[in-house]
């Protein structure tokens, strides 16, 4: 019974791994794709754990720790590649026309 | 069955690696098609030392000293690729710095700027 | 067109040789007979409870001391390409304020998470080399990534690379002398048996190995960090 479940969660785990193969192949420009990279797989690392932890309840505290190190690096190194490359000019997309870091830096600039 | 899957990986790599070598004018690619081949033959090496049904080399509580002998994979594959690894990656930081002086005197990272030697 | 033609024949003829290999691999179903001698040989010579830390240090000690000495090389090299004093940003014609724009807070923040954590981890991986899969050069690697993350959040922040050099040459030498001593006062070059053995799977067993790798995770971890810290641009 504990293995069902565990192999149910470990395989929405892969399938999320594979929907972020999938959409950094397909989405427009490197903004989407960064997305689709992390969240993506933030969410099936976590996933492929819990499943793991109802395999072998006793690995279940160095299990818990590796999630929490997954979730505090993945988002963090995105955020950080996202924002070199924005500094550098990478172009967006364009399909929806907002940029709310240019309107933030433009009312920042305009206050001081 | 488990040593087959994984030197078929290697072996695949292996052929992606050099294929992203040899087609790519970007230099950046190219280093990355480096980095691709030598990940695969560090995965080829472990995987040739693979005994069936055997676990990894390390004695404890569950693996005694007295069987250690008929459940164990081999070590020594393990012990070559620890240093290897390492290696690989000092050799890819040579090739990045090459990258750096190359960009500051031809200003572009293309091979095709490159070809001062060719005949 | 030439070219790729023959590209597309190199990776196919070479793709052959691999199918060939690859078909005709059956999985070994004993060790061989050099392998059963060292699995044999360390738990009850050595006293070390890893199989593959007690091949590196002690029986295989001479490869160990080769690759320290490639890394040295390397370390020097990239420290003669990258050398001092050419990559000034105005002579690139680039605007200079666009060079160290700060990190956003969210980065500083998750940097000071993950600082702390990231060096207790080497030093755990580092120490626990002869008790379960860890060693030098794994401790070393990470230790220079933890160096990697603290460059990538202060960019202002000047590394004391002097400091860094002193402890990697002492390392070294260290290391080379733990050999020499190994010489001297048991069978051979880097031999472990100049410290007492002690219990099996104890914290202080395995005689000399926590020493080494403790010296080795230094010396990799240093120069690993000074090599990072050429890539920089020079102000």
């Amino acid at each position: 019974m504990m293995e069902l479940v565990g192999s149910i969660l470990i395989l929405a785990g892969a399938a999320f791994h594979f929907s972020a193969g999938l959409g950094m192949l397909r989405m427009p420009d490197a903004y989407t794709r960064m997305q689709a990279g992390t969240k993506a797989t933030t969410l099936g690392n976590t996933l492929l754990l819990a499943g793991l932890a109802f395999y072998h309840p006793g690995w279940s505290p160095k299990l818990l720790i590796i999630a929490y190190f997954v979730l505090m690096t993945n988002p963090v190194s995105s955020h950080a590649l996202a924002r070199a490359a924005y500094s550098i000019g990478i172009p967006m997309f364009g399909g929806s026309g907002i940029d709310a870091l240019r309107d933030r830096d433009r009312k920042l600039r305009s206050e001081t | 069955m488990i040593s087959n899957i994984v030197l078929t990986t290697g072996l695949l790599l292996i052929l992606i690696g050099l294929w992203g070598v040899l087609t790519h004018r970007n230099i950046l690619r190219v280093i990355i098609g480096f980095s691709l081949f030598g990940t695969g033959t560090h995965i080829v090496i472990v995987a040739i030392g693979y005994v069936t049904n055997g676990t990894a080399p390390i004695l404890d509580r569950t693996l005694p000293m007295s069987e250690a002998i008929s459940r164990v994979v081999d070590p020594i594959p393990s012990a070559l690729v620890v240093t290897a690894i390492v290696i690989g990656m000092a050799v890819t930081a040579v090739m990045l710095a090459y990258t750096i002086r190359l960009y500051d005197s031809k200003k572009t990272l293309s091979i095709d700027a490159l070809m001062e030697s060719k005949w | 067109m030439i070219r790729s033609l023959f590209t597309i024949l190199a990776i196919v003829l070479l793709g052959a040789v691999f199918a060939t290999i690859a078909i005709g691999y059956s999985e070994q179903q004993s060790l061989r007979p050099l392998a059963e001698s060292y699995v044999q040989l360390v738990p009850r010579d050595l006293g070390a409870a890893n199989v593959v830390t007690g091949i590196l240090l002690p029986y295989r000690a001479f490869d160990t001391l080769g690759e320290v000495a490639v890394l040295f090389m390397v370390a020097a090299s990239v420290g003669l390409i990258l050398g001092a004093g050419h990559r000034r940003p105005e002579e690139r014609g680039e605007d200079v304020q666009e060079a160290a724009r700060p990190s956003s807070e969210i980065v500083q923040t998750g940097s000071q998470i993950l600082a702390p954590l990231i060096s207790i981890f080497a030093a755990y991986i580092i120490m626990n080399g002869h008790l379960s899969a860890g060693g030098g050069f794994q401790g070393g690697a990470v230790i220079a990534s933890c160096v990697l993350l603290i460059l990538l959040t202060y960019p202002e922040h000047q590394i004391n690379v002097a400091f860094l050099s002193i402890a990697e040459s002492l390392a070294g030498a260290l290391f080379v002398l733990t050999g020499i001593i190994g010489l001297i006062a048991a069978g051979g070059f880097l031999d472990n048996h100049i410290l007492p053995l002690g219990q099996f799977g104890a914290f202080f067993s395995a005689g000399a190995i926590p020493i080494l790798s403790v010296l080795l995770g230094v010396k990799v971890g240093c120069e690993l960090s000074v090599i990072l810290d050429r890539f920089r641009p020079q102000p």
